[in-house]
């Protein structure tokens, strides 16, 4: 079958060249990531926060209830028990040892929504890549928010954070 | 109170069905036959009703004599409502569930919001009474009253007051199961608290029953304190192996850690108690101090090795040693460990030094026990001789106690010091300690008397007729061979038996010293003559003995003379240790190896009524331990080629091919509910 140069090559050729060219006026939508990032929707849910109460103590009771709701079964928790001494969180217990197995976990938000203090939140720090699978499991220190409030703040990506 | 009952039948009508019952059974009851629930909290079946909690409420009519049915004004509380002719019952109508809505709402009124952080949550009986009969939502804004958390009644017992419901059911536990009483309530309504008199220590020996009949969460372990929720478990059927009873449990593990242990039922074994020393006494399977490697001595000090070396060298000193090696087995190894570890005796060290005994003397063999536990319910009564049940032997205790409480049973106590079982006892008598031989020569010189038709005064007297009248059997416990005169003591005890024509018992106290006795692991089972463990260790401390195997025993624990065992163990040439501990006696050892615990590998156990009952691993074992049943068959392959075991399943396929006491008894049986050794019939009662 012949081609015909001037229906079959130069016409689609030019066709495309028109949508691009009719695109040029519209706003662009990419951003140049990493160096800006796009404004999260307010109910992203990527990484973990463990948080705390205004007065420091942390919210987690090692209840466990984040780990029986997690269809990953990805949360380990085990508690201890609070003394007048070395007090963590209000009432009799804590979550001694708290980890998630980043690669397992799904975002699902399960884990929140079982919560009965809130202290687990997923918030909208996505940036987890890492090169090691150890790294991936999250540990209580590396969960616990550093004072009352770090988790709710607006998310900076770790970019423009070096910056 | 599953027991049979000779109750004329009834006729009652439930929610529009009709069906027969027994006259007087609980309504509580009559409904399980129909495959419904009533919800309760404060009703037990092992235990009296006592209607406290209101949970169980249902209407109640009349049929009348036209057929239609006049309801009762108000609702009845279902575990306290005997069946009667024509009752009608209604568990599910509008009314019913406005009434559970209602006391649910007040038994929330005063409960804390703890469970997140309380051990009972997501297994509590009130949680789930409230997830399907209560209310979704309270109306309760004031303050909550408020009490004390946490209070450790005892060093197993932690309360916590806030959640009490006020049910009943373990003040009525201590007083009509256990028997000791030691809990009761004190002030009233809301403050109403269920502790010990004047707050002392709560030192039931059954203690720890009364936080799994707790329906919520105010009475707590506190050894499994905040160590983990229901959903991080998991669960495998078990049995108890700190005393003979073999009572079935749950181990709960947490990781593959033990973490809990809980009761199963068993009718005819536990019931579905256990003891606290059972329940409680398990840490030492999560101790660091774990055995975990082989060792050999080097010099001064100990190496690691692998097993092939830790083998060579055991064989090169016991192969073919005749009289100048012996053994001591523990009472924790199962049927299979001892069954190998007496064949490996006789047929690769050819050698009859083999025992399992850790009483003060070794006498001749006693008759196997012939009582059941079960069949306790049903005598007229027992003569408990020497023994202080309630430690030794504690679900045969608890029967006994039953016996007495449902039955009327009366039950005589010669001991040489107050004992608990006196609390019950028709008769409790005291001899002097020493004076054992010379109370039973009277006591049987009284009999005769007595069977003579004369009778002469004094708490002997009492006793003996009391015998002469309910003609119990005998109880007594290995412990006897630690007494002075132990032969004179054993012939008057056989002597009473067959004056009373009753059966004479000498229970076995370690978990399978019974299995022990069966499988012949002591020196004259089986037209053997070897020696016993007192003259093992007599025999290693002045050299007659080169080599010696303890089989999961440690004898510094285990035997009465501790300078005789610390003689033997250091002029021993050559020591091996199996062990699962650390112990004393693995200091002086040439080798260690590690065994696993009860529960880390598959087993049998023959507990003191002789049943035989099985269970699998459940909790895995520390890093190089083995079952010493593996051990001794590995050894019995390198010593001479033959086909090794490879499972306890297949071992005790095998025990019940060559053992007469054993025949016919298969691991599935033994598994589920237990096998009757003699009797050789699979438990009907027995659930899990
Ligand atoms: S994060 Fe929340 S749900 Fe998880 S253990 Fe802590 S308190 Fe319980
Ligand atoms: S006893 Fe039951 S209902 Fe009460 S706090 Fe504990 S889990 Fe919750
Ligand atoms: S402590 Fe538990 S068992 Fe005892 S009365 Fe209270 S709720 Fe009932
Ligand atoms: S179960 Fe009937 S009143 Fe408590």
């Amino acid at each position: 079958m012949a081609i015909d140069v001037i229906r079959d090559v130069a016409k689609p050729i030019l066709a495309g060249f028109g949508i691009t060219g009719r695109r040029l006026k519209h706003p662009k939508v990419t951003v140049q990531y990493p160096e800006q990032t796009r404004e999260q929707y307010p109910r992203t849910r990527w990484r973990h926060f463990l948080t705390r109460y205004e007065s420091g103590l942390e919210r987690c009771i090692g209840c466990s209830l984040c780990a029986g709701a997690c269809p990953a079964r990805c949360i380990y928790v085990e508690a201890a028990e609070n003394t007048d001494q070395e007090r963590y969180s209000p009432g009799e217990r804590y979550a001694k040892r708290y980890e998630i197995n980043m690669i397992r976990c799904i975002f699902c938000g399960y884990c929140q929504e079982a919560c009965p203090t809130g202290a687990i939140v997923l918030r909208k720090n996505f940036e987890l890549a890492d090169y090691k699978r150890e790294s991936f499991v999250y540990t209580k220190e590396m969960l616990l928010e550093e004072y009352p409030g770090q988790a709710d703040e607006p998310y900076v990506s770790i970019y423009q954070r070096q910056s | 109170m599953a027991r049979k009952t000779d109750a004329p039948p009834v006729n009652i009508t439930i929610n529009g069905i009709d069906l027969q019952v027994p006259k007087g059974e609980l309504i509580v009851e009559s409904v399980k036959r129909l495959g419904l629930e009533i919800p309760i909290f404060c009703y037990h079946p092992r235990m009296k009703p006592v209607g406290m909690c209101r949970m169980c409420l249902v209407e109640v009519g009349m049929k009348q004599p036209d057929g239609s049915v006049r309801k009762m004004p108000k609702p009845q509380a279902a575990c306290t409502l005997p069946a009667s002719e024509g009752l009608v019952i209604f568990t599910d109508t509008e009314q019913i569930h406005k009434d559970r809505k209602g006391v649910l709402e007040f038994l929330l009124i005063n409960h804390p919001l703890d469970c997140p952080i309380c051990d009972r949550g997501g297994e509590c009986p009130l949680q789930n009474n409230t997830l399907f009969y209560g209310p979704s939502t309270s109306r309760f804004v004031e303050m909550k009253r408020h009490a004390v958390k946490a209070y450790p009644l005892s060093k197993h017992v932690t309360l916590d007051l806030e959640r009490c419901i006020q049910c009943g059911r373990c003040v009525r536990f201590t007083e009509e199961i256990s028997g000791d009483a030691q809990l009761a309530f004190r002030h009233r309504g809301a403050e109403m608290q269920p502790v010990t008199f004047e707050l002392e220590e709560f030192t039931s020996k059954f203690s720890g029953n009364t936080i799994e009949i707790c329906p919520v969460g105010a009475l707590t372990s506190s050894h499994y304190r905040f160590r983990a929720r229901p959903w991080d478990l998991e669960t495998a059927p078990g049995i108890c192996t700190m005393c003979s009873n073999g009572c079935n449990v749950w181990f709960d593990r947490r990781k593959g850690k033990l973490v809990r242990i809980n009761g199963r039922t068993n009718e005819a074994v536990n019931e579905e108690w256990t003891c606290d020393k059972g329940k409680f006494g398990t840490d030492w399977m999560n101790n660091p101090r774990r055995a975990s490697d082989v060792k050999v001595r080097r010099g001064d000090g100990f190496s690691r090795a692998d097993w092939a070396e830790a083998y060579a060298e055991i064989l090169e000193r016991f192969r073919e040693g005749g009289h100048e090696v012996a053994g001591l087995a523990g009472p924790m190894l199962s049927n299979e460990d001892l069954y190998l570890l007496r064949r490996m005796f006789d047929e690769t060290f050819g050698s009859s030094n083999l025992d399992h005994r850790m009483t003060s003397v070794q006498g001749p063999a006693v008759e196997p026990p012939s009582f059941t536990i079960e069949g306790l319910e049903d005598e007229k009564g027992a003569f408990v001789f020497g023994a202080s049940l309630s430690d030794e032997s504690p679900i045969v205790y608890l029967r006994l106690r039953k016996a007495w409480y449902r039955q009327g049973a009366r039950i005589c106590v010669a001991t040489s010091r107050p004992d608990d079982a006196d609390a019950f006892a028709a008769v409790s008598v005291r001899y002097p300690q020493g004076g054992e031989a010379e109370f039973l020569r009277s006591l049987v010189a009284e009999l005769r008397v007595q069977l003579e038709g004369g009778r002469s005064f004094g708490e002997l007297a009492d006793l003996a007729s009391t015998l002469l009248e309910t003609r119990g059997p005998i109880l007594a416990t290995e412990s006897l061979w630690n007494l002075d005169q132990a032969g004179e003591v054993l012939a008057q005890l056989r002597l009473a038996a067959e004056l009373l024509g009753v059966s004479l018992n000498v229970m076995a106290l370690g978990a399978n010293g019974q299995g022990a006795e069966e499988l012949g692991v002591r020196p004259d089972a089986f037209d053997r003559t070897g020696l016993g463990t007192r003259q093992i260790l007599e025999a290693c401390a002045d050299g007659r003995i080169r080599a010696l195997w303890l089989a999961g025993v440690d004898p510094f624990e285990a035997f009465p003379d501790r300078s005789l065992v610390q003689r033997a163990l250091e002029n021993v040439e050559y020591l091996v240790v199996q062990t699962a501990l650390e112990t004393e006696a693995a200091a002086y050892a040439s080798v260690v190896l590690p065994i696993t615990a009860p529960g880390e590998s598959d087993g049998s156990f023959t507990n003191v009524e002789r049943r035989v009952q099985a269970f699998e691993k459940a909790v895995d074992p520390p890093a190089e331990a083995k079952p010493a049943w593996r051990v001794f068959s590995e050894l019995m392959v390198r010593a001479e080629p033959r086909t090794p075991h490879f499972s306890a399943r297949e071992i005790l396929a095998e025990i019940a091919r060559e053992v007469p006491a054993f025949q016919g008894v298969e691991w599935s049986a033994a598994r589920d509910g237990g096998v009757l050794l003699g009797a050789r019939r699979p438990l009907s009662r027995a659930r899990s």
